[in-house]
This record gives C-alpha cells, sequence and structure tokens, in this order.
C-alpha cells in the first residue's frame, strides 16, 4: 500500500494543486452566491430557481465547473487533512488514514460525475 | 557600569546520558557586554562558570553551521544572534527535532545520511576525459542554482519543520535543497536519478509548504523554494515517463 | 513546553555509542508564532472536504427534482449553513492569498528551454484569473446573464 501510495503521489499532488488553485477559484463565486447572496436574500431566490438551475448545471461548460467544483476540493481536503493528522503525531496511522481519505475522495469524484450527468 | 554591561540570566538546557534520566534545565548569571552574540555567553558560561558546558562551535562568523541551537524558542545560530536583542532571561536548547547526545549537542548522523541520499555531486552519463578540458558554464547558468548552494549545513531548517518531526524518513529542506542545487546545475545529468530518491520513501511530496525552514535560513537559501520546485520537476520527470518510457524506468 | 517529536525524529541507521535524549518538537508547534497559519492552512483541509461534499449534495438535489432543489436551498438559509459558508469565505480568501504568495517561488529557473515568467507577472495572473472568474461566475449565478 505504501508503495502504490508513492507511485501515485504525482498525480495526486497535482489534483491537490489543482484544488487549492482553481477548487478556490470556483468556490469563491458558489460560496458569495449559493452559500451567503441568495440565503441572506442580498440576491433574489429565482436568480437559481430550478428551471434556471438546469439549464445552467445541463450545459456541458455547467457541468465541467460543477464537477470541478465538487471534485478539486475533495482532493484538496483529503490531502491536507492527511498532512494534519501527521502532524499531530500520525505518522504511523498514515498507512491506513492516507488511503482512506483519498478514497474518499475518489469516491466523492465519481459520484460527482454521476450528480453532473443526472441534471 | 563600563562597556555597556550587564547581566542576564541564561536558563541552560543540560542532559548527561551518564547522569540524567531526561535533559534539565540550569540557570547562569552571566555580566554580558552590548556587543556579544548568544555564542560569547555561551563560551563565558564554559570558561568562567561551569566547564562542564558542551556545545558545537567554530568559526563565529556564520559560515561554518557548527552553532546552531534553540535560542527562546526558534532555531538560530548563536554566533549570529546579538544578545540586545533579547530581554533578561535567554533561554537556550539543543536543536528541535534531533536526538539529544549531551547539553547542546545533537547527533548529526541523521542529516549526513540524508544529505549523500540525494546524490549531491555532479553526475555524468559518460565522465569526461580530461583531455577534453574543463566544462564551462555561463553566469545565467550559474545563477539558475547558486542561491540554492549557499547553504552551510547548519540544520536550522530540520529543527524548524513540522514534517521532519513527524515523518522520520522525510529527506528534508537542506538535503532536497542540495539535490536539487545538483539537478539544476548545467554540468549535470543525473537529475533522473535524484528524481528517484525524491519519490522514494523519503519523498519531496511529504513536504507541506510550511516555509518554516525559508524563515529561518541564515543564509537565504530559501529551502521551501527548493522542495517545491523539486516537487514539480518530479510530477514532469513522472509525467514524461508515459510519453517517453526510459529503459529500465518502473 | 517542550513535547516530544517523533521517537526516530533525524534518527540515524545506526545507533551512537552514546544514549541520547529524545527529538523535542519545535517549542512553538502547532499553534504558537508562524506556525498558527501554517496548522491553520493546513485545518482549511476540513472545510473543502465539506464545501466539495455540500456541492455534491446540492448537485444531487438538483438532479432529484424541483422539490428536491428547492429543499436544498431551504437548508442553504439555515443559521448552521450561513455560518459555514461565513467561515469557509474566510477560509478560501486565506487559502488564496497564502497559497498565491508561495506560487511564483515554487516554479523552477526553467522546464527544459521555457523560462517562467517573472514574479509580477505570476501574481497579476493569478490574482486575475481568481477575480475574473469570481466576477463571472456571481454575475451567471445571480441571474446577471444566460
Amino acid at each position: 500500500m505504501k508503495h502504490l501510495l508513492l507511485k501515485l503521489e504525482p498525480l495526486i499532488w497535482l489534483l491537490f494543486g489543482q484544488g487549492i488553485l482553481l477548487g478556490t477559484v470556483l468556490l469563491t463565486p458558489w460560496v458569495l452566491v449559493v452559500g451567503l447572496a441568495i440565503p441572506l436574500g442580498i440576491v433574489p431566490a429565482d436568480a437559481l430557481s430550478y428551471e434556471r438551475a438546469t439549464a445552467l448545471g445541463s450545459h456541458i461548460i455547467g457541468r465541467v465547473i460543477l464537477l470541478g467544483l465538487i471534485a478539486l476540493p475533495l482532493w484538496k481536503g483529503a490531502h491536507h487533512m492527511r498532512h494534519t493528522l501527521i502532524d499531530f503525531g500520525g505518522a504511523e496511522r498514515d498507512a491506513w488514514v492516507a488511503p482512506l481519505l483519498y478514497l474518499l475522495a475518489a469516491l466523492g469524484s465519481l459520484l460527482a460525475v454521476v450528480a453532473v450527468v443526472r441534471i | 557600569m563600563s562597556d555597556g554591561q550587564q547581566n542576564k540570566t541564561f536558563v541552560v538546557t543540560r542532559f548527561d546520558p551518564d547522569r540524567d534520566e531526561v535533559p534539565r534545565k540550569q540557570s547562569y548569571e552571566v555580566p554580558v557586554r552590548s556587543d556579544w552574540k548568544v555564542l560569547d555567553a555561551l563560551n563565558f558560561i564554559k570558561d568562567e562558570i561551569d566547564a562542564t558546558l558542551s556545545h558545537r562551535w567554530s568559526c563565529r562568523m556564520a559560515v561554518c553551521g557548527s552553532c546552531g541551537m534553540m535560542v527562546n524558542g526558534e532555531p538560530r545560530l548563536t554566533c549570529k544572534e546579538a544578545l540586545a536583542q533579547y530581554g533578561d532571561t535567554v533561554e537556550v536548547a539543543p536543536l528541535a527535532n534531533f536526538p539529544v547526545v549531551r547539553d547542546l549537542v545533537v547527533e548529526a548522523d541523521g542529516f549526513m545520511e540524508k544529505l549523500t541520499s540525494v546524490k549531491p555531486w555532479i553526475i555524468r552519463a559518460k565522465e569526461r576525459a580530461v583531455e577534453e578540458g574543463t566544462m564551462r558554464q555561463s553566469p545565467a547558468e550559474l545563477e539558475e542554482f547558486k542561491q540554492f548552494s549557499m547553504c552551510i549545513n547548519c540544520m536550522l531548517c530540520y529543527s524548524a519543520c513540522p514534517v521532519v518531526a513527524n515523518e522520520p524518513k522525510f529527506i528534508g529542506p537542506a538535503a532536497i535543497a542540495l539535490g536539487h542545487r545538483y539537478s539544476l546545475d548545467s554540468r549535470d545529468e543525473g537529475a533522473a536519478e535524484r528524481n528517484a530518491v525524491f519519490r522514494g520513501e523519503g519523498t519531496v511530496f511529504s513536504c507541506s509548504f510550511a516555509n518554516e525552514c525559508s524563515e529561518v535560513c541564515p543564509k537565504n537559501v530559501d529551502p521551501a523554494a527548493a522542495v517545491n520546485q523539486a516537487k514539480l520537476n518530479a510530477v514532469i520527470d513522472w509525467a514524461a515517463g508515459f510519453v517517453l518510457p526510459r529503459g529500465g524506468d518502473e | 513546553m517542550s513535547r516530544s517529536a517523533h521517537p526516530r525524529a533525524m534518527a540515524a541507521s545506526k545507533p551512537g555509542s552514546t544514549r541520547t535524549a529524545p527529538p523535542q518538537l519545535p517549542d512553538r508547534f502547532p499553534f504558537g508564532g508562524r506556525y498558527l497559519a501554517y496548522t491553520l492552512f493546513d485545518l482549511t483541509g476540513i472545510l473543502y472536504l465539506l464545501l466539495g461534499l455540500s456541492v455534491l449534495c446540492a448537485v444531487w438535489s438538483l438532479g432529484s427534482g424541483e422539490a428536491v432543489w428547492n429543499g436544498a436551498l431551504e437548508r442553504h438559509r439555515s443559521i448552521f449553513y450561513l455560518g459555514f459558508h461565513g467561515i469557509a469565505l474566510a477560509a478560501l480568501i486565506f487559502v488564496g492569498i497564502r497559497f498565491f504568495a508561495f506560487f511564483p517561488k515554487a516554479q523552477p529557473p526553467r522546464v527544459g528551454r521555457v523560462k517562467p515568467p517573472p514574479k509580477p507577472v505570476i501574481l497579476a495572473a493569478l490574482y486575475g484569473l481568481w477575480i475574473g472568474v469570481t466576477a463571472c461566475m456571481t454575475i451567471v449565478l445571480a441571474g446577471g446573464i444566460f
């Protein structure tokens, strides 16, 4: 397992790096609008009515962005959580913590594909 | 008082493996001069107060890398740090993250092993014959790696790094910076060999970019830059391996 | 107060000739001095995981019909979700600023024959991307266009 993790590390690091870069860039407007402006009434709720949201989300660009919005933060989160746990004395645990966290990110990414196709 | 003298209290970590179960602290009152560095006070303690104190030092001018210790909780070269910046009490302890041999002396063997592991020498595919003359390198080519060649192996970066503290196999800032220095050298042809080390058990990807190594480096080597550049180079090498498979590579 | 680092931290492959005292963590780790920013940066991982899962739930709701989608929008109005997204926004800004600050020095001096752009250009491109995408997506999500 350790050997497999070492082999996959460049890929995981790339996903993590994009998770920080693109994930942060994409999440900022999502959190601003969907997380705060619409719930607080600053933006009218019908901006993301079911019809409009479906129209946006079912466009190919919309599906790709939504995929990125789900998958990239998951990989960034999983990788950073792994490092946080190691920093708090978890080097020995890492053998099973790392695969668990990355599996969670992988599973979430797969579900993301299903989710965007379902729109 | 003349010469700007005053008394400062030095709380020094002591450890004698023959007498002490665990390290302990011992306080010394030292009449310090205003222009003294921390090392001057330690040498005064050894010369005038307590000859049993053990500490490493050599050049007194921040080039040999011998005198690294924790001063008020920060890894510092004791020959470089002026006492005037500290208050009435100064705490001196051995470098964090290292096994302690005695008092302020840490075991450096682990560090030496990590240094050697990155193959810190020019690697050529085929050794150049003496008759072919010297290799030529332009100032621009030198500039690409010069910063990373300024390391004095003082180990302060290892003391500051949270990954070194928690992952024993991690190669560490200075060693990765040194390996990267050689991979960037225009005379070197060993980048692939070093990338294999960088992706091995001591993997560069363990670095979580705390940047503490660069914060404490007394020579502005910026090892954090080297480590993260090495990550990118390792990824490029890995990706290129799919497009241009090397013979004998896995 | 000193605490122990990993017992094998910086250990050599062969033991020395005398007993050594175990390695100690740096005094200020993990929440003191500069380490605080680093630890918080690592801890944003939890927020990003939760954000990713939250967006997944929202998109899944969208694909489950109007009633479920409206339910998702309603949930976002709860004080819990609002608090979470408020903290998330702060975390996003913190991560972006810290990551962008480090990004230029993480570029090698040369990849093959290609040199990276100068630091001000890299920073301008990164912040330009962040602000530009945020502006465009905000306008689209808020109903400004399309």
